[in-house]
């Protein structure tokens, strides 16, 4: 730095004002009355833009339909208010220099030779750190309330991650499901077929019980960082009684291409249904490729990784219906990948969880496996990709004519 | 030292190269030359033609996006083809064009003949037509491309669904490594380049802003895409020879390779970045004829940006499963680079104030450029905040953003430097009126492109999708329409460039008046620049209206530019 | 490689030295390049024979290349401590017996090589031979015995994340000392060229320079690979 004062004053010595330092008896002719009284307009104009500008935000956004969008939305927009009053600042002097600072035509004389400003330097140096110093502590408040992640079990492969959660069975169940000449139909009615899936689906509220208290266990020793989620992670999920702190964990399977969600008492279904302002756990498993959990009216959104079974916690504020869609790109029918959550009330959703239990098995409609006999009948065009995985056999399917709010 | 003006003659070549009848052999932009300035042109021509290639490729999927369902093409083309136009925007166009400008501008800039190893720069460049011919080639094997996104995330990308050895996936690993290859290569070559054969006199403060960045530039390529290969070749090992190392059925883990990934792609993109803010850094002062504001602090900063982009990467994985105080942590860095990028953005602005500003084509694309770079560093913040992060990440707002950096701000530098140096290297002048076309067009065209993608993206619409929910076909059909007219943009471009190389005016050796020691060479400068008779610089750069001059004997360079 | 960075330079190599930027250098117009401090332009328009940018060059090569190591490292250690599954079934380690020595010949060939270059730097052209060599003769061995260890493994590349490891380490680095075999073969025979080293030693400063690179890189993968063995 000592070379760049001597190269400043060294060339100063010989022309014109220099940076570093402004000598004091040349003052800038601009800091006049005037341009006092115009800077403080041009401000103040900039900070009603900028806060007419966040008032706009929640018109980009889709509804608030969990205790995480709130908070999401209001750092968002402090963040828009913070962009746009530096956008406009910098803009301004822009388009300021363009409507002043021209030159004309022939005229190609120098500008002023300013140099340099020390005081201005360290102001723009200070005012940009301070700022994203504020906005990153903001943030990280915001992460401590939403405390969604939970913890993350390393595993070897589906295989393993199933047995974690209590689910061997469910690979078998996706085959026989999968198997050609099985349609919804025959799901429910042959009965070569249920007594297929009856013994697995009999024994796996059972199991998955057990499971889930051990791989809890497991995952809350993943995460001893975070000592509010493991207490969390202890409290077990009894069948009846008062309103229990937390539902789950849901186990979410993710496939190329479906979702399919398991409820503790062992219903499965195609969509996920979730009681109003009840936090729950997911455990997010994936038995391809990896794909993302994402919720946009949640504003909450995880990857779900295959060789890891991951927790997720999210507390639901509104009633409706929203999208659920991979968030990850997971190959050729990624886009087909969506489902939807339906956040009800709480008789309501004990009354669905009911009513699924003792539906019988079917396969869920997948877009997917659609899309792809499609392409087979058009004469399998198209570059390669690996076929759709059988649809999930669930008891409860996704109803896919039911408008979403977001 | 010889006293008497010496005359330039082009034909009298003194390289160990002698090209007979240069400039104006075109045959000799075809073979392996070792003149750093044809294999700049090399570069920049070849880049350009894949600017083409990868333009037609998105004009294909804003057409299939023009419609919620994927009625245009089938679903697998769609990843393809966005596989396939991220690839060759990113290791066809600009970092081939970028490595055409350092190849142009650095040995002139700093006074020295050519590069520091002209064979292996020449090298490093034909293995640019060789693994653009690879990765075009992809499209012929069984299978079609590569189609899983330019991050080629396992188990995705090793999934290979025919079984072949040699499919898309496999080519596009090839390229990218012998992409790569020919990076490292190029970077030693100009970290030799600028740090050892400077003109006398030319300290690292007389040193051209652009030089500064692309030094630093450089020196992220030597420490990021080391890390890069290692990914890759494991990449290669699982996809064709059975290893587990990103496969969780053998105890490998897919997160480390995105680790090995952005570890380096974060910092590539401040690769392609940092050059174009040396060209915002040159082209300011010689159109607002003023010095660069605080010159000193706008060098420094490169490196600063160089050590932070290093230590930023995991913000590509947020929601990777990644543990709470790396998320803080990591968040926390990110935002810091606002910090040196924001002391750039404050001192281009305070070079234009109480100038006189000088609106040519480069000019209008320079500026243009920095606003869209200012706006794309707001949503870059946003995008770092983590909890905003997990809610637009993976969005098209994502989309938004990094369009807004890479075509609105490096491509607008990108044009802008064509402009600016087009008249030094070809010796013909563009024509101003088509460049002013092809600026308010591309200009307006962007916005119309990738504004609309940040909306979408709020709303929750996921990136790389063949179909999307109705919700957001408003903003699709504005992006498309942005799209298409942005593909019409380039047409005013591409005459320009053709019309004005064949028949332009002849340049004059410093049209802009502007100072540095490549305008002190004739246009197009002869083989070796200044030859035996480099100048001594004796003064920091752009010295605009300070009234002294940059070298020693100006005078008498200037006079055999008058003579020329 | 290499070859391309050593015989590629051209032109005169007026150059800022660092030492002469950072601010000890003459500011304004007294600085001429015929003073001290200046450059020199005079003198050598030659091609070739700057050995001061072919070494600059091979050492930020270098410098770069060890990252590859480094991120290799890394994902072993990241492998070795968190995955589920490890040695493959029925394997219950690495012998180390045969490798240390081959490590020990390694290693030692830095110092036959180092001794190489003190016989160049004092004219001694015969010994330089010798020495060198013999180095080339210690690196084939430790090829050869890195051959027959991979020969008895009872694993392959495919066996689990630690078969992979182990082969593309190894793998790797054995190439490595391939290509520094090669390249020492190489500035052996340019050595009866006559006039070879009129224009300085870089080519041989630059290839001992790679071979003690392979060697601590040997070192430290040995620790990791043979040494460091419970988990
Ligand atoms: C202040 C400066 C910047 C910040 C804070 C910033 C931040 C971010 C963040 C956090 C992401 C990750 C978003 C996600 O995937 O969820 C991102 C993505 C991206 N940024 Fe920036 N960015 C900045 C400037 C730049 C610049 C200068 C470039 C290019 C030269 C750039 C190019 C990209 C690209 C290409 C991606 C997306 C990569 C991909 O997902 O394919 N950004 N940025
Ligand atoms: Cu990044």
């Amino acid at each position: 730095m000592s070379d760049s004062v001597s190269t400043a004053t060294g060339s100063g010595a010989t022309s014109g004002p220099q940076g570093s330092g402004t000598p004091p008896d040349r003052r800038d002719p601009g800091l006049d009355r005037g341009a006092v009284v115009l800077v403080t307009l041009g401000v103040g104009l900039d900070l009603l833009a900028s806060r007419w500008l966040m008032d706009q935000v929640p018109h980009w956004l889709p509804p608030q339909a969990s205790t995480a969008a709130p908070l999401v939305d209001d750092l968002f927009g402090l963040e828009v208010g913070i962009g746009c009053f530096l956008l406009l600042g910098c803009t301004a002097v822009m388009v300021w220099t363009l409507l002043f600072d021209r030159t004309g035509r022939y005229d190609r004389d120098d500008g002023e030779p300013i140099e340099g400003n020390l005081t201005l330097e360290i102001t723009w140096t200070l005012i940009p750190l301070v700022l994203v110093l504020l906005i990153a502590w903001q943030a990280i408040r915001v992460n401590g309330q939403l405390a969604s992640l939970g913890g993350k079990v390393r595993v070897a492969g589906a295989a393993e991650a199933l047995r974690l959660v209590g689910l061997e069975g469910v690979e078998e169940i996706a085959a026989a499901g999968g198997a050609p000449g099985v349609d919804a139909a025959a799901g429910a009615a042959a009965p070569d077929h249920s007594s297929a899936l009856r013994p697995a689906q009999a024994g796996s509220a059972a199991a998955i019980a057990q499971a889930s208290e051990r791989s809890t266990a497991a995952l809350a020793a993943a995460q001893r960082s975070s000592p509010r989620a493991a207490a969390g992670a202890t409290v077990a999920s009894p069948p009846a009684g008062p309103p229990p702190a937390e539902l789950g964990p849901v186990v979410v399977i993710a496939r190329q291409w479906s979702w399919e969600f398991i409820y503790p008492n062992g219903v499965r279904s195609g969509e996920l249904h979730l009681p109003l302002n009840r936090p729950v756990r997911l455990r997010l498993l994936s038995l391809d490729v990896l794909h993302g959990l994402s919720i946009p009216a949640f504003r909450l959104r995880q990857d779900v990784v295959p060789g890891s079974v991951i927790d997720y916690r999210l507390t639901p504020s509104r009633e409706g219906r929203y999208r659920l869609r991979d968030s990850l790109f997971s190959g050729a029918y990624f886009a087909a990948n969506q489902t939807d959550v339906v956040v009800e009330s709480e008789e309501a959703f004990s009354h669905w969880l009911e009513t699924a239990l003792a539906s019988p098995l079917v396969p869920n409609p997948n877009l997917a496996s659609d899309l792809w006999e499609q392409r087979l009948r058009q004469g399998n065009r198209g570059w390669a990709t690996v076929a759709p995985a059988a649809p999930p056999l669930v008891n409860a399917p996704l109803d896919a004519t039911a408008p979403h709010a977001g | 030292m010889s006293t008497a003006p010496i005359r330039f003659d082009p034909r009298v070549l003194r390289a160990p190269h002698p090209v007979p009848g240069a400039p104006d052999n075109w045959r000799r932009f075809f073979t392996f030359n070792t003149d750093a300035k044809v294999i700049g042109i090399q570069y920049i021509a070849l880049a350009l033609l894949f600017l083409l290639v990868g333009g037609l490729l998105a004009m294909i999927m804003r057409g299939e996006l023009l419609t919620p369902p994927a009625d245009l093409i089938d679903p697998t083309v769609y990843n393809g083809l966005y596989t396939m136009h991220g690839t060759v925007m990113l290791f066809l166009f600009l970092f081939p064009i970028l490595n055409g400008f350092n190849n142009l501008l650095i040995p002139p800039m700093i006074g020295a003949p050519d590069m520091a190893f002209p064979r292996l720069n020449a090298l490093a460049f034909w293995m640019f037509p060789l693994f653009g011919v690879i990765l075009m080639a992809s499209f012929l094997v069984p299978g079609g491309p590569a189609s899983s996104g330019w991050w080629a995330y396992p188990p995705l990308s090793t999934q290979n669904p025919l079984g072949l050895l040699v499919n898309g996936q496999f080519l596009w690993i090839l390229a990218v490594a012998i992409s790569g290859v020919s990076s490292i290569l190029g970077a030693v070559n100009f970290c030799t380049t600028i740090m050892r054969m400077r003109a006398p006199g030319m300290g690292w403060f007389r040193l051209p802003i652009f030089c500064w960045t692309a030094l630093a530039a450089q020196t992220i390529q030597l420490a990021g895409l080391p890390v890069l290969t290692a990914g890759a070749v494991m990449l290669l090992f699982d996809l064709s020879f059975g290893t587990s190392f990103f496969r969780p059925e053998g105890g490998g883990d897919p997160m480390l390779y995105q680790h090995f990934f952005w570890f380096y792609s974060h910092p590539a993109v401040y690769v392609m970045v940092l050059p174009v803010f040396g060209f915002f850094s040159e082209i300011f002062p010689v159109y607002a004829r003023k010095p660069l504001f605080g010159y000193h602090v706008v060098a420094i900063a490169s490196f600063g940006i160089v050590l932070l982009s290093l230590i930023v990467w995991v913000h590509h994985m947020f929601t990777s499963g990644t543990p709470q105080w790396m998320r803080h942590l990591f968040m926390v860095t990110t935002m810091l680079i606002a910090v040196p990028t924001g002391i750039k953005v404050f001192a281009w602005l305070a070079t234009l104030w109480r100038g006189k500003l000088w609106l040519t084509t480069a000019m209008l694309f320079a500026m243009g450029g920095v606003f869209n770079f200012i706006f794309a560093g707001i949503t870059g913040v946003m995008l770092a905040t983590v909890p905003v992060d997990v809610h637009v990440g993976n969005t098209y707002f994502v989309v938004g953003h990094f369009h807004t950096v890479i075509f609105s701000t490096i491509t607008f530098g990108v044009y802008a430097a064509i402009y600016h140096w087009f008249a030094k290297f070809t010796g013909r002048m563009l024509y101003e009126g088509l460049g002013k076309v092809h600026f308010l067009l591309t200009f307006l065209a962007a916005q119309l492109n990738f504004l609309p993608m940040h909306w979408a993206g709020l709303m929750g619409m996921p990136r790389r999708v063949a179909a999307y929910d109705p919700e957001f076909a408003l903003a699709n059909v504005l992006a498309s329409l942005g799209a298409f007219l942005l593909g019409v943009a380039t047409i005013p471009f591409l005459l320009n460039l053709v019309s004005s190389w064949v028949r332009g005016a002849r340049a004059p050796a410093n049209p802009w008046q502007a100072i540095g020691l490549e305008w002190l060479l004739p246009s197009p400068p002869p083989a070796e620049n200044f030859e035996h008779d480099v100048p001594t610089v004796i003064s920091a750069p752009y010295g605009y209206g300070l009234g002294h001059p940059l070298v020693a004997d100006q005078e008498r360079y200037e006079a055999r530019l008058q003579e020329a | 490689m290499a070859e391309s960075l050593l015989g590629g330079s051209t032109g005169p190599g007026s150059g800022g030295l660092p030492e002469l930027a950072a601010g000890r250098h003459p500011e304004g117009p007294e600085s001429r390049p015929d003073e001290p401090g200046g450059n020199s332009l005079g003198g050598h328009g030659g091609h070739g024979g700057h050995g001061g940018h072919n070494l600059t060059g091979f050492v930020i090569f270098l410098a770069s290349e060890s990252l590859i190591f480094a991120a290799l490292f890394a994902a072993y250690i990241v492998f070795k401590r968190s995955s589920p599954l490890w040695l493959p079934p029925g394997v219950e380690g690495l012998e180390v017996r045969e490798p240390l020595i081959n490590t020990l010949v390694l290693v030692s060939s830095s110092g036959v090589a180092w001794l190489a270059e003190r016989a160049l730097h004092r004219r001694q052209l015969g010994r330089f031979r010798l020495w060198w060599l013999l180095t080339m003769a210690m690196g084939s061995w430790f090829v050869l015995g890195q051959a027959r260890e991979w020969m008895g493994l009872p694993f392959g590349l495919a066996d689990g994340v630690f078969g992979a490891c182990f082969y593309l380490l190894t793998g790797f680095h054995g190439l490595h000392v391939i290509s520094g075999v090669l390249l020492m073969a190489l500035m052996l025979w340019r050595s009866f060229q006559p006039g070879n080293y009129d224009g300085g030693e870089a080519g041989v400063t630059a290839v001992g320079l790679f071979w003690h690179f392979v060697d601590v890189i040997w070192i430290v993968l040995f620790a990791l690979l043979y040494l460091w063995q419970d988990r």
